[in-house]
């Protein structure tokens, strides 16, 4: 049986590559037009035609977003721009508009189409409708129950691909305007000002929210797997690498270990801890096992809070240190885990410290600067691992 | 150009000042402020001789897909013009069971270039009503350049939002009071208004100031619109007269300019009419 696909967000270059060794089998990235993240460093067509490179190298896949609604004006260049990803590599395309859908199943047949969430496909006669339009792929809507997405896959043959981990949309995918009408940023065209994030006066004596909950479905992806599902989806092409790099590796753990049979409650608590800490809003399945309701959202405005425990990312390692760029402060003897993209997670005190000038000092404080790091291990510690707190000296009893 | 209008009180359907109204269909649709069961809209076909046209605009679940089909069918024995749909389901079934009526494409935020519209008229459908957030200039382009039969919705409190979820129960159920069925809600930076609707549906959001489009009625009329909507939500008070007004002005080919001048009492928001979004607020590096 072929293991369901782990597709990660990638919003540019190194993300990509962080992701892919982190343990994705397929990326989506934005193009420099027509996605729906206009603000994210999307990818030129150079980066996207070395994104693909780096991708099949490890028999991995790139998925493209092409999924604003179209104005007349965006039509103008898409048919050409379509034929220049195609020439650089990619894999997919994520679509919601069915003329350019049809267009490139017209011109195109060898490049996969994947119905974008944005059309918010909630049953399966829509997608009856979709697959006689050649559709390969449909993103279902974020609003179905399980039962819901394995009566679809029951009764259409089509591939599926569910949204597992990250932020939601309070409204319908694709039925929300409110952006525009309260800073004029298209939402439709990737200007979303996440305005269902605000909160609103109603002359009760609290303010109105309706800010969601992030999404993680950790705990059902054996129920996911076991349903048909294809592909699981993380949301988040703006998110850091050190996010990027903890949900993907996390959720890597998750799925070979439940074809594996070795995924317990033991190590199922890991990884809930690993994702938990790097979250920075609390967490809801939202409808997949119940009707959505009063405990899936905040009551009390934005409710993000920061993370410090990323403390850096690895450049090389040689003789017994370790160097890295710093991210946040840390301090000798705090104790900390160095994660690799293949999966091993180094737990150790931190016993010396040198700065740039290998001067030996006892805090990192200073973010982007180059420290090493003493720390013997046989392993060797590949580009792109990171270093992260796991207890601060002075919570250690 | 035709008028349609989509009424707020059940009472005004047999008002006379138009070629048609939109009914919106109690729990298979969403975004309106007044649902229709099957036997009144069946009523108000055998009784008016105006344009039908029924709102089945919701985004369906699975096992709602029976209950839709046998709407449908129903629908198809009725004397009704079309369906205004949201959900491919809707025209997946259209072809399936081979209805009577005519399809009207109504994606609310999604109906906004000329080429996808002459996609879904290449797949059938006759109507598109067209985005409330495209500029005039656009929705010119698009009755220029496009094959189907195109509606714009010119004055009304138009919808901005649609959520599943039952926000305003929560919002109460939080604040530990009874819930209500609507909550006008304000927003601090543009201080507007939005008036919230729930249903069994889920929570219609809506712009809580009316677009008044009576002076872009003349350059839709020259450019050959097909069909013009006007909403009677928020405009409850003087509708038949504005309704009677308007119908008139569109009779008179939209010459007589005292008519924008008198209804520059119902607000000076144009919408998006004459006022492009931006999408993109930084260069890329």
């Amino acid at each position: 049986m072929d293991k369901i696909e782990l597709l990660s967000p990638a919003g540019d270059l190194e993300r990509l590559k962080v992701t892919l060794l982190y343990g994705a089998d397929a990326v989506y990235i934005g193009g420099e037009k027509y996605s729906l993240r206009a603000n994210a460093n999307n990818f030129t067509l150079d980066e996207i035609r070395e994104g693909c490179q780096f991708a099949h190298a490890l028999g991995k896949r790139v998925h493209l977003t092409l999924n604003i609604v179209f104005h007349n004006e965006d039509m103008g260049e898409v048919e050409e721009y379509i034929g220049q990803v195609v020439d650089a590599g990619i894999d997919a395309f994520i679509v919601s508009d069915p003329f350019i859908i049809s267009y490139i199943k017209s011109n195109y047949p060898q490049v996969e189409v994947h119905l974008s969430t944005q059309n918010s496909t909630s049953n399966y006669k829509a997608i009856e409708f979709f697959q006689k339009e050649g559709v390969d792929r449909v993103v279902l809507a974020r609003e179905l129950s399980k039962k819901q997405i394995a009566e679809i896959i029951q009764k259409v043959n089509v591939s599926i691909e569910v949204f597992i981990h990250g932020a939601m949309c309070t409204c319908f995918s694709g039925r929300c305007a409110l952006s525009n009408y309260v800073t004029n940023r298209d939402a439709n065209r990737g200007g979303c000002a996440q305005v269902c994030r605000f909160s609103f006066d109603t002359g009760e004596d609290k303010e109105f929210t309706m800010a969601l909950k992030d999404m993680n479905m950790s705990r059902y992806i054996g129920d996911l797997i076991d349903i048909g599902v294809r592909s699981l989806k993380v949301e988040g092409r703006m998110r850091s690498l050190y996010y990027l790099a903890t949900v993907i590796g996390t959720y890597r753990e998750i799925i070979d270990r439940y074809y594996d049979h070795t995924l317990d409650e033991e190590n199922m608590k890991v990884f809930q801890e690993r994702l938990d800490r790097v979250a920075n809003r609390e967490t809801s399945t939202h409808y997949f096992m119940k009707e959505a309701d009063y405990t899936d959202q905040y009551y009390s405005g934005r409710s993000e809070v920061s993370n410090q425990d990323y403390l850096g990312q690895v450049i090389s390692c040689e003789n017994g240190w370790i160097q890295f760029y710093e991210r946040n402060y840390f301090e000798v003897g705090d104790v900390v885990e160095l994660f690799t993209p293949r999966g091993d997670h180094l737990e150790f005190a931190v016993q010396e410290l040198l700065d740039e000038d290998k001067n030996s000092v006892d805090v990192a404080r200073h973010p982007d600067n180059i420290y090493y790091l003493k720390y013997e291990t046989s392993i060797e510690i590949p580009e792109y691992s990171m270093i992260k707190v796991v207890r601060r000296k002075d919570e250690i009893v | 150009m035709k008028l349609l209008m989509e009424v707020s009180n059940k009472k005004d359907v047999y008002l006379n000042s138009c070629d048609g109204i939109i009914l919106a269909l109690e729990g298979f649709s969403v975004e309106s402020t007044c649902y229709f069961s099957m036997e009144e809209i069946h009523d108000i076909v055998s009784h008016s001789d105006k344009e039908i046209f029924v709102k089945i605009n919701k985004n369906f679940m699975n096992e709602e897909i029976d209950a839709l089909k046998k709407v449908l069918l129903e629908l198809s024995s009725y004397s009704i013009k079309g369906v205004f749909f949201y959900d491919l389901a809707v025209l997946e079934l259209k072809t399936e069971l081979d209805l009577s009526f005519d399809l009207v494409w109504a994606q609310t935020h999604m109906v906004n270039n000329y080429k996808t519209c002459n996609y879904y008229h290449s797949k059938g459908v006759e109507f598109a009503l067209l985005g409330k957030e495209i500029t005039l200039e656009e929705i010119l382009e698009i009755l220029q350049n496009s094959s189907i039969t195109c509606m714009v919705e010119v004055i009304s409190k138009p919808s901005v939002a649609f959520s599943k979820r039952k926000l305003i129960t929560n919002y109460y159920q939080d604040l530990g009071k009874k819930a209500k069925d609507s909550l006008t809600i304000h927003e601090k930076m543009t201080d507007t208004n939005y008036q919230l609707r729930e249903d069994t549906n889920g929570t219609n959001f809506f712009l809580d100031v009316v677009t008044n489009g009576t002076s872009i009625l003349k350059p839709l009329y020259q450019a050959g619109c097909p069909y013009v909507i006007i909403r009677e939500f928020g405009l409850e008070d003087n509708f038949e007269e504005l309704l009677t007004d308007t119908y008139q002005y569109i009779q008179d080919q939209c010459m007589d300019d005292k008519y924008v001048e008198k209804y520059k009492k119902i607000g000076d928001s144009t919408n998006f009419f004459f006022r492009k979004t931006i999408y993109r607020v930084k260069k890329n590096g």
